[in-house]
C-alpha cells in the first residue's frame, strides 16, 4: 500500500499536471511586457524584472512579513547584546549574523514569490523522500551533547527539522489535492497521514526534538483537516495520540523531554533540585511581568542581562514583553494575526488545491509556532524548544521561513496573475 | 477539483483560521495579559530582587575608652585580599600572580595556584591585612597591568574592620570583645553592641548575574553612621592595680577557681575597676592557657573539645556579676544594721557565745569552737562570733530580715549595665524561711548574692544608706566625639538611716584596726571592712575538702567614705583559706595604692604619725662631713662606704620615702659602690625581728599591712630572698594578722 500511493499516477494527477502547463502559458500571456518568459529556470534570473516587483503579489501580506522581520531583527538586536558581548566581546554578534540571513531570506523569498509552486507538486513525493533522508543524515553527525539536529552545509548549519517541516507541508497539499475526493476513505487519509507522520516521529525521536514532534504533528493534522479528512478520523487519532503519550511516558522514552519539562508549569515555585531546570522559564516570567503594560521601553529590559539564557534564541519574546509591554507584545501578536489572516487569504483565493492547502499549511505554521512559543515562556508548556518566528536569532529557520512566505506570496502572485 | 471538496475547504480553512486566532492567539494573548497585569508587581520585585545587588558598606564600630579617655577598645580599617581568577587566563598568568600574592602575604605559593584555576570572580586569599600590605598588594596591582600586561581587576581589596584591644587582657571581663563579624559576644562589646556597632549603609546597584553593573543607572547610596563611643567608669589604672594584687593573691593561696575585685565609687555607683583574674587577651579570646590546654591534652580526645569549650566559658566569666557566693561573715554588718536601725540592740546589748548555738535542735558552731564568752554588740562584729548573730537574727525575725534583705537590693537584680548578670539565690521567693535558716542567714550562710550586690549593699554602709546604681558606662560618645548621654548617679534609694550606716561604719573601722578585719588595715587612710570565709559545700577541685571562698568587703575612708572594695578568691587550695589570710591582705594592698591614687586625704593616728616613712634629701656632691650632718638632721641613720672626700652616690636615692631611723648609705668612693647586701628571707618573723635582720645587712625596711595587731609576721617582701642589692636599699615587707579564723 506503501507503494500504491507513492508511485501509482493517478487520473487526477495527471489532469493537475495539465492544467499546471497550461497555466503557464496562461501566465506568460498575462504578462506580456516581459522579455523573457522563464519562470521555469532559476529564479535569480529575474533581476532583470526588479522594477516590476511587486507585480501580482500580495502587498499586505508582503508588507506584512517584512514589518515582522524588522521588528523581529530590532528586537533580537535589544535582546541579544549583552548576552553576544559576555560571550564574544562584541554587541552585534548576533545582529550582524542575522542581517546576513535576513538579507538572504528576503532574497529567497523573492526568488520564491517567482518560482512557480506548482513545481513543488510535481516534486512532492520526491520532497518527501528529502525529508526523510535530511533527518537520516542528521543522525550521523558528530555532537558533542548528544543531541543531533543540526546538519553542516559550508560554515552554516541548517536544523533537519525545519526541512521537514516544509516538506511534509508540501507533500499533505499534494496528497490532499491528489486525492481530494478519497479523503473519506482512511486508506487515501488516515492511513499515510499517520504512516508518514510516524515514520517523521521516530526518527525526529533519534534527534531528539520533541518540541518538532508535536509542531509536524499538529501540522499533519492541520493539513488532512483542510483536505478534508472526515472528522472521526480525528478522533481515533486523539485516542491514539494518548495511548503513545502514555506509553511513551511510562516506557521512559520521553526521558529527555521529561528532563527538561521536569518543573514545567512550576518556574515560580522551584524547589532547590529543580532550580536550574526552571531557570530559563523562571526568568523568562521575570522579564515578561517586569514588563507590565507599557513596558521598560526599548532596550531597557533588566532580564538580557545574563538573567535570562540565550535571549536572543526561543525567548527572544520575553524581552520583547519586558521592553513593551503587554502593548507592544499584543501589537506583535496582532501583527502576526494578520499575516496569519491573509496568509489564510491568500490561499483561499489561489487558483488550484494545491496552492490552497499549501498556503494555508504554510501560514499555519507559522500562526502555530508563535502559539506555541507564547506558551512555553509563560510556562504553560514545557520548554523544548521552539523559536519565535521572525524574531528568534537562526539562519536556517528565518531563510526557510522567509523562502516559505515567498512561496505564500507566489500562490498570490499566480492567483492575481490568472485572475488578470 | 471536485465542487464539494472546494467547500469543505472553503469551510475549513475558515475555522482553522478562527482556531489559530481565537484559540491559540487568544490563549497567548491571554497568558500575557495575565502575567504582565496581574503578575505583573510580584514578577517585578522577584526580578528586581535579583538585579540589585545590596552592598553594606560597614560602619565603623565605636571606641571604648576608659574614665582618663585612655583607649581601651577601637577599630582600625584592615583589608581583605579578594582574587577574581575569572581574569586570569593562562597558567603562566596565574603563577605570576600566585607568586607575586605568595611573596606579599606569606601564603603558600601552591595553595594560591590551585585556587586561582578557579572560574570564579571572588575567592578569598587573606582576611585582616593593614595598610602596609595594602600597599604593597596595590603596588603589585600596578606592576600586574604595567609589566605583565594582566588584568589588574584579578586582584581587589574589600574594606573591613578589626578591633583593637591595646591593654590586652586588662579587665577582659568587663570590655569583653567582638566575633568575625564583628558583632559584641561578652561584656560592654555584647552590651552595647547596637550603640556600638552604629547603622551600616547600603550602596544598592543594579547589576548582571554575573555582579557587574548594568548600563543602565540605579544607584541609592546610604552613608554609614559609625557606631557611638562608650567612656566607661572604670579606671585602668585601678584596675591595674586590682589585677596586679588578685593575681598575686592567686598564686601565693594557689586559688583554684579565680579571683573577683570590685572597686565602687560609694556615692554615684560608678565601678572603678572590675577584674575576674585570670582574665584572657581580649585580642587572642579563643587561646586558653598553656596550663589549661595540657590539662585538656591529659583528657580522652572526644571529651577534648567540650573541656576546651567549658574552659574558655570560664575564662570568659565575669564572676562579679554572673556567679552567686554564701556572703559569708561580710553579711553580718547588714544584720547588724538591720537590729540597729530596728532598734533591737544597742552598743549595750550583750551576747553569749559558748562556741555554739541551738536553733529549733540544730547546733551551729562558731568559727571559735571554744567560744568568745560575753561579748557587747561591737565586738561580736569585731569577733565575726556567729551564735552572737544567730540571736541577733532571731530578735529581728523572718519578716523584718526580708524587709532589710530586699531594701539592700540582694532579692533583686542590681541592673548594672553588663550581661550576664545572676540573680541572688534565697530560701524561698517570698523570703519566709524556717528559723534554721534565718538563723544561718544572719550570719550568711545558706544564700547566695552576686559580688556586685554585695559591693552596692556595702555602698550603701558606707555613703549613709543609699543604694546605688552600679554601672560601667559614664558616657555615650557619638561618631564625632561629642557627648551624646551621660549616665545618671543619682541613687535609688535608702535602705537604712545615715546614723545606722554611720554606727556600722565606725564599728567597721575599728574592726579593720583592731578586730577579725586587721589584715585589711591600711596605715593613714581609715579603712572600714569585714572578713568572710564561707563553705561553698561542694567539693569542686576534688580534693576531697569542701571548697571555701575567702572574702573581703570594705570601703576608705570610714566617715565620708569614698571607695568600696570588695576582694574575692574563689577555692584557695592552699595552706590558708580564711578571708582574713587570704583577700584582706589583697584588699590593703589595693587599697594602700588605690586610695593615694585618688587623692584620698590621709588621716594618721599619732602613733602612725611616729612610724611615718620621712623623704630623704639629695646628699650626693656633699663631703662626707656635711653629709653625715645632713642625713643625721634628716632623722636618718648613716652608713659610709669607702673612703673618698665627698658622697658619689647614695642609697636611697634623694626623695625616696623610708622610715624614720633608717639607714642611708652614702658611697664616697668607686670601689665601695660594689659593696652588696643580701636581702634576708623576712617571712615568719615579727616586725622587730624583721628590722633587726634589715641592719644586719644595712637594708631599709618598709612595713605594710597589718601591723596595729600584735600577733603579725611578714608574710610577704618586694624583693626575693638572696638578691643582691646595694646596701641602703628599701624592701617593702607585708605583715599579717595571725589567729584571726574568719
Amino acid at each position: 500500500m506503501h507503494q500504491s500511493f507513492l508511485h501509482k499516477k493517478t487520473a487526477p494527477d495527471r489532469a493537475y499536471l495539465r492544467s499546471l502547463s497550461a497555466q503557464q502559458s496562461a501566465g506568460s500571456a498575462a504578462a506580456p511586457r516581459r522579455k523573457t518568459d522563464s519562470r521555469k529556470k532559476a529564479p535569480e534570473k529575474k533581476k532583470s524584472g526588479l522594477l516590476s516587483v511587486g507585480l501580482g503579489l500580495d502587498m499586505p501580506f508582503l508588507l506584512l512579513v517584512l514589518a515582522l522581520l524588522t521588528i523581529g531583527i530590532i528586537m533580537m538586536f535589544s535582546a541579544s547584546y549583552p548576552t553576544a558581548y559576555s560571550k564574544t566581546g562584541d554587541s552585534f554578534y548576533y545582529l550582524k549574523r542575522q542581517l546576513i540571513f535576513a538579507g538572504l531570506g528576503v532574497a529567497a523569498m523573492i526568488a520564491c514569490s517567482y518560482f512557480n509552486y506548482r513545481y513543488l507538486y510535481r516534486f512532492a513525493k520526491i520532497i518527501l523522500g528529502i525529508s526523510f533522508a535530511v533527518l537520516i543524515i542528521v543522525l550521523f553527525m558528530p555532537s558533542e551533547t548528544g543531541i543531533r539536529r543540526w546538519i553542516g552545509v559550508g560554515s552554516f548549519t541548517i536544523q533537519a527539522s525545519e526541512i521537514t517541516k516544509f516538506c511534509l507541508i508540501v507533500f499533505f497539499a499534494y496528497w490532499g489535492t491528489k486525492y481530494a475526493d478519497k479523503m473519506q476513505y482512511m486508506k487515501y487519509s488516515f492511513m499515510p497521514g499517520m504512516i508518514i507522520f510516524g515514520a517523521t516521529a521516530v526518527l525526529l525521536l533519534l534527534e531528539p526534538h520533541y518540541s518538532c514532534i508535536v509542531i509536524v504533528f499538529l501540522l499533519v493534522l492541520i493539513m488532512l483537516f483542510l483536505s478534508g479528512m472526515p472528522l472521526k478520523y480525528f478522533g481515533i487519532i486523539a485516542v491514539i495520540a494518548v495511548v503513545a503519550f502514555v506509553i511513551a511516558f511510562s516506557t521512559g522514552l520521553l526521558g529527555y523531554a521529561m528532563d527538561r519539562m521536569d518543573g514545567w508549569g512550576q518556574a515560580l515555585n522551584y524547589t532547590p533540585e529543580n532550580k536550574w531546570a526552571t531557570y530559563q522559564t523562571r526568568n523568562s516570567l521575570y522579564a515578561i511581568g517586569s514588563g507590565g503594560v507599557w513596558g521598560l521601553g526599548l532596550g531597557q529590559s533588566r532580564q538580557k542581562y545574563l538573567y535570562l539564557p540565550e535571549p536572543q534564541n526561543d525567548f527572544v519574546y520575553a524581552v520583547v514583553c519586558e521592553e513593551l509591554g503587554l502593548i507592544g507584545a499584543g501589537v506583535i501578536l496582532v501583527l502576526f494575526g494578520l499575516l496569519v489572516y491573509r496568509g489564510i487569504r491568500i490561499s483561499r483565493a489561489a487558483s488550484d488545491n494545491f496552492g490552497k492547502l499549501l498556503g494555508c499549511g504554510l501560514v499555519a505554521q507559522v500562526g502555530l509556532q508563535v502559539v506555541l512559543n507564547v506558551l512555553v515562556i509563560t510556562d504553560w508548556l514545557p520548554n523544548t524548544g521552539i523559536s519565535f518566528p521572525f524574531f528568534s536569532y537562526g539562519g536556517s529557520s528565518l531563510i526557510m521561513l522567509l523562502a516559505q512566505m515567498g512561496i505564500v506570496l507566489s500562490v498570490s502572485r499566480t492567483a492575481n496573475i490568472e485572475k488578470t | 477539483m471536485a465542487k464539494g471538496t472546494n467547500q469543505t475547504f472553503r469551510k475549513r480553512s475558515a475555522i482553522l483560521l478562527v482556531i489559530i486566532l481565537a484559540l491559540g492567539f487568544g490563549t497567548a494573548m491571554f497568558r500575557l495579559g495575565y502575567l504582565q497585569i496581574f503578575m505583573a508587581d510580584e514578577l517585578q520585585q522577584k526580578a528586581t530582587a535579583q538585579q540589585l545587588t545590596d552592598t553594606t558598606l560597614s560602619a565603623k564600630r565605636g571606641t571604648i575608652y576608659d574614665r582618663n579617655r585612655e583607649i581601651l577598645a577601637e577599630s582600625a580599617t584592615v583589608w581583605r585580599v579578594v582574587l577574581a581568577p575569572v581574569y586570569l587566563e593562562t597558567d603562566e598568568e596565574r603563577r605570576i600572580v600566585s607568586r607575586g600574592l605568595s611573596e606579599i602575604l606569606d601564603i603558600d605559593e601552591e595553595t594560591i595556584f590551585e585556587k586561582s584555576k578557579q572560574s570564579s570572580y571572588y575567592v578569598e586569599i587573606k582576611r585582616q591585612i593593614e595598610s602596609d600590605t595594602r600597599q604593597e598588594i596595590l603596588d603589585f596591582c600596578e606592576k600586574l597591568s604595567d609589566e605583565y600586561d594582566i588584568n589588574s581587576n584579578s586582584i581587589y581589596l574589600l574594606d573591613n574592620y578589626k578591633r583593637y584591644y591595646y591593654k590586652n587582657a586588662l579587665a577582659s571581663s568587663v570590655i569583653g570583645f567582638t566575633g568575625s563579624d564583628d558583632q559584641g559576644l561578652s561584656g560592654i562589646e555584647y552590651q552595647y553592641d547596637e550603640l556600638l556597632t552604629g547603622t551600616p549603609g547600603r550602596l544598592v546597584t543594579a547589576t548582571n548575574s554575573i555582579g557587574t553593573e548594568m548600563p543602565f543607572k540605579y544607584s541609592q547610596n546610604i552613608d554609614a553612621v559609625d557606631g557611638s563611643s562608650l567612656v566607661l567608669t572604670i579606671d585602668s589604672n585601678i584596675q591595674a592595680i586590682v589585677e596586679k594584687y588578685l593575681q598575686e593573691g592567686i598564686e601565693d593561696h594557689e586559688v583554684a577557681n579565680r579571683a573577683v575585685s570590685i572597686v565602687m565609687n560609694v556615692n554615684t555607683g560608678e565601678v572603678l575597676a572590675m577584674a575576674s583574674v585570670g582574665g584572657f587577651d581580649l585580642n587572642d579570646p579563643y587561646t586558653l592557657d598553656d596550663s589549661i590546654l595540657a590539662e585538656i591534652a591529659k583528657l580522652p580526645e572526644d571529651k577534648r573539645l567540650e573541656a576546651e569549650s567549658a574552659a574558655l566559658q570560664k575564662t570568659w566569666r565575669n564572676k562579679a556579676v554572673s556567679d552567686t557566693y554564701y556572703p559569708g561573715s561580710v553579711f553580718k554588718m547588714f544584720t547588724a544594721a538591720m537590729a540597729l536601725e530596728e532598734d533591737l540592740v544597742s552598743e549595750e546589748s550583750s551576747f553569749y557565745c559558748p562556741g555554739h548555738y541551738t536553733v529549733t535542735g540544730e547546733v551551729i558552731h562558731c568559727h571559735l569552737r571554744s567560744g568568745h564568752g560575753t561579748q557587747n554588740f561591737r565586738d561580736c562584729i569585731k569577733n565575726s562570733c556567729n551564735p552572737a548573730f544567730m540571736q541577733i537574727g532571731e530578735l529581728l525575725g523572718a519578716e523584718k530580715f526580708w524587709k532589710y534583705y530586699q531594701a539592700f537590693g540582694f532579692s533583686e537584680r542590681t541592673g548594672i549595665d553588663l550581661p550576664g548578670e545572676a540573680e541572688d539565690i534565697f530560701f524561698s521567693e517570698d523570703g519566709s524561711m524556717l528559723p534554721v535558716n534565718l538563723a544561718t542567714a544572719s550570719f550568711g550562710q545558706n544564700f547566695a548574692v552576686t559580688p556586685i550586690q554585695m559591693a552596692t549593699a556595702v555602698c550603701a554602709i558606707a555613703n549613709g544608706g543609699y543604694i546605688v546604681q552600679p554601672h560601667v558606662v559614664s558616657q555615650v560618645l557619638d561618631s564625632e566625639g561629642n557627648v551624646q548621654s551621660i549616665v545618671s548617679n543619682d541613687a535609688k534609694r535608702q535602705a537604712i538611716s545615715s546614723e545606722t550606716a554611720a554606727h556600722i561604719a565606725d564599728i567597721l573601722e575599728e574592726n579593720a584596726v583592731s578586730g577579725s578585719g586587721s589584715n585589711g588595715y591600711v596605715a593613714g587612710y581609715r579603712v572600714a571592712g569585714k572578713t568572710g570565709t564561707t563553705e561553698k559545700k561542694i567539693d569542686e577541685n576534688g580534693d576531697g575538702i569542701d571548697d571555701y571562698i575567702a572574702s573581703f568587703c570594705g570601703f576608705a575612708p570610714a566617715e565620708n567614705a569614698e571607695v568600696v572594695c570588695l576582694v574575692f578568691f574563689d577555692t584557695p587550695t592552699g595552706a590558708a583559706y580564711y578571708g582574713s589570710q587570704v583577700a584582706a591582705p589583697v584588699f590593703a594592698k589595693i587599697m594602700s595604692e588605690v586610695l593615694p591614687y585618688l587623692e584620698v586625704a590621709t588621716e594618721y593616728t599619732d602613733e602612725e604619725i611616729e612610724s611615718l616613712d620621712k623623704t630623704t634629701g639629695n646628699y650626693v656632691g656633699m663631703t662626707t662631713d656635711e653629709a653625715i650632718g645632713a642625713i643625721e638632721e634628716d632623722g636618718f641613720t648613716v652608713t659610709v662606704m669607702g673612703y673618698g672626700e665627698k658622697v658619689l652616690a647614695q642609697v636611697p636615692h634623694a626623695s625616696m620615702p623610708i622610715p624614720q631611723g633608717g639607714n642611708v648609705v652614702v658611697y664616697t668612693d668607686e670601689d665601695s659602690a660594689q659593696i652588696q647586701s643580701t636581702v634576708p628571707d623576712f617571712k615568719g618573723y615579727s616586725i622587730n625581728d624583721v628590722n633587726y635582720l634589715a641592719s644586719l645587712e644595712n637594708l631599709n625596711v618598709s612595713i605594710t599591712g597589718a601591723t596595729n595587731s600584735a600577733m603579725c609576721y611578714a608574710t610577704s617582701q618586694s624583693v626575693a630572698p638572696g638578691t643582691l642589692v646595694s646596701p641602703g636599699t628599701v624592701i617593702k615587707v607585708t605583715f599579717t594578722s595571725g589567729g584571726i579564723s574568719d
